[in-house]
């Protein structure tokens, strides 16, 4: 058996907040190519997840490793740096500066030195990479609006352009739909979707017709600990999913409905 | 947006005009005295600018930057009075001393945000200000060390020294200003865009690979920079070193000349300075209670104008701007305007 090194891998990954266990021993193995999704119920400890793999808390036992390097112990900005770049849940732009500058700073954030005295609009490589993004995100005429303007589908768009800008080799979304009209999370959509292609990304979600949607492989949480993995349709049929996740008798029939949708 | 700026260039202009004739036009209009405001206006203003640094653009507020501001002038009083040094390396002596104690001091205060930052801020200077009370044959104490000013340049036997007021002026104009062009540089760099995106939110910037205690201990060193040149100008310009300078007292009428500037923005603490300090000098003569205005000032623009002078200036002309953009807008649309009930 000759493997190839998975993206990201867990080994008895543990977190306690006081007497409350919410991260419970989790070892997960994420092949790369492959778009993962987990799901899971509110509480399951999906968030705390991210941010143990990002580095914004420290586990209290367990290793993370990312394409074999083991990362437990480093800082966010040196996760970061790997090319592990991620978004929050609660949206989360730089509010005071404009959209091009959020853009350009999420490109230039990996230098190792910052220039203190130069220009930064002389630099042109960044700007080319910051025009290009506009683009793409189709927020060419927004861009020197303040960000903290932008309308909410705006600035979930702006989080996204700000993952493409930094060329990350593994993408993290929590939620990225949550609080989105219907049309601004098809346009989300259809952009993950585009990124799945050449990065490898997990996803958090709430919204099971977008995982159905997207999703290669599925991880259901709860309590902390893996449910269950596996493809979409394994999921949607499996028993123990309709328990634990969707338990109350009025929503059963609608894992199953998003699945053939 | 356009007028804004043309119109800020143009009273730029007029201002740096003005501050360099300030040496001839104000004595023949009014006292000779006003120099010497105007001296110390600018002195206070790169002491506010150093809190400015650190709150309008990295998000940290600082109530002990007197600290800096004091090293500064010991580092230049000692230097000059203790060590026998020549005026510029007992200058280089002040600023070396500042930054020092602030990378030492940020050390530890940059691992903290918000009111714990602020406190620890105060705590490191009032140690650095009972010490110094202490410490009186090396610092004079509250009383200070006196010391005789050193020739600035001495070239084929002629001195030019700050004794002589109209040098003085424009050597402490020129340095002023060297300090906040480079901070002019500093925002627009880089460097300057990192720091706004800490300011704005620390966890997304460390997110997206920013070292953020780092950078907000470089900003630290480098209001400590500010801060020390400052003290080490006014150490000049009195001739005299004191503890009582570094007191929080001093930090704090640098934040409120800061903020209600303008934080953020790099002319707000010269026009916050500007203002207390010529409301300091025309009011104290007749009322003994002149701070109260201060006070009342401080609080009045922290509720009704929260991004300070500047800010509501830029806020007055973002208002006619959008009511004149509205215009051509509105003829665009008629029938939507018309069917409107």
């Amino acid at each position: 058996m000759n493997e190839p090194i998975p993206i990201l891998r867990t080994e008895h990954l543990t977190k306690r907040f006081g007497g409350l266990t919410a991260v419970d021993n989790l070892s997960l193995n994420l092949p790369g190519g492959r778009l993962h999704a987990i799901i899971g119920p509110n509480g399951a400890g999906k968030t705390t997840f991210f941010n143990l793999i990002s580095g914004l808390l420290k586990a209290d036992s367990g290793r993370v490793f990312f394409q074999g390097r083991d990362i437990t112990s480093l800082k966010p900005h040196e996760i970061s740096r790997l090319g592990i770049k991620r978004t929050l849940q609660i949206k989360s732009i730089f509010q005071q500066l404009s959209v091009a500058e959020n853009l350009w700073i999420t490109r230039q954030a990996s230098q190792r030195f910052l220039h203190p005295f130069r220009d930064a609009s002389r630099d042109l490589v960044t700007r080319e990479h910051v025009e290009q993004t506009l683009e793409q995100i189709g927020m060419t005429r927004l861009a020197q609006h303040v960000a903290g303007t932008l309308s909410y589908g705006d600035v979930a768009l702006l989080e996204i352009g700000m993952a493409l800008i930094s060329e990350p080799r593994l993408l993290l979304l929590d939620e990225p739909t949550c609080g989105m009209s219907p049309a601004e999370t098809e346009r989300a959509v259809e952009k993950i979707r585009e990124l799945a292609q050449s990065i490898d990304i997990v996803i958090i979600e709430h919204d099971m017709e977008v995982v159905f949607r997207i999703a290669n492989d599925i991880t259901v949480m709860t309590q902390g600990a893996i449910l269950v993995s596996g493809s979409p349709e394994e999921i949607s049929s499996d028993e123990r999913v309709r328990e634990a996740y969707l338990g109350r008798p009025e929503d059963e029939d609608y894992v199953e409905e998003a699945a053939h949708a | 947006m356009t007028r804004r700026i043309a119109i800020e260039r143009s009273l730029m202009i007029v201002f740096a005009a003005l501050l360099l004739a300030v040496p001839w036009i104000v004595p023949a209009l009014t006292n000779k005295f006003w120099v010497s405001v105007i001296t110390e206006i600018l002195i206070w203003s790169l002491f506010a600018a150093s809190i400015n640094l650190l709150f309008g653009y990295v998000g940290l507020l600082s109530f002990g930057q007197a600290l800096y501001f004091g090293f500064g002038m010991y580092g230049v009083g000692i230097g000059i009075d203790h060590l026998g040094l020549s005026f510029w390396p007992a200058f280089g002596m002040g600023i070396m001393a500042a930054m020092a104690m602030a990378l030492l001091s940020g050390i530890f205060a940059v691992r903290l945000t918000w009111h714990y930052f602020a406190i620890i801020t105060v705590v490191f200077s009032l140690i650095f200000y009972f010490i110094a009370v202490r410490l009186k044959p090396l610092t004079g104490g509250d009383d200070g060390i006196n010391f005789s000013l050193p020739p600035t340049f001495s070239f084929n036997g002629t001195q030019w020294s700050l004794t002589n007021q109209t040098f003085q002026y424009l050597f402490i104009l020129a340095v002023v200003s060297f300090c906040f062009y480079l901070m002019h540089l500093v925002i627009r760099s880089p460097l300057g865009k990192a720091f706004m995106a800490i300011r704005d939110n620390d966890i997304r910037a460390s997110l997206i690979g920013l070292n953020v205690y780092r950078l907000r201990l470089v900003a630290f060193v480098m209001a400590g920079f500010l801060a020390g040149v400052s003290g080490a100008l006014f150490a000049f310009f009195g001739r005299y070193a004191s503890a009582s300078y570094m007191f929080y007292h001093v930090s704090g009428e640098g934040v409120v000349w800061a903020i209600v500037g303008g934080a953020g923005t790099l002319l707000g603490p010269i026009v916050g300075t500007s203002l207390f300090i010529v409301i300091r000098e025309v009011v104290s003569t007749h009322w003994e209670h002149h701070s109260l205005i201060v006070g009342v000032m401080a609080i009045l623009v922290v509720i009704l104008a929260p991004k300070g002078l500047i800010g509501l200036w830029r806020e007055w002309f973002a208002h006619f701007e959008v009511r004149d953009s509205e215009v051509p807008a509105q003829t665009k649309l008629p029938t939507e305007l018309m069917s409107e009930p």
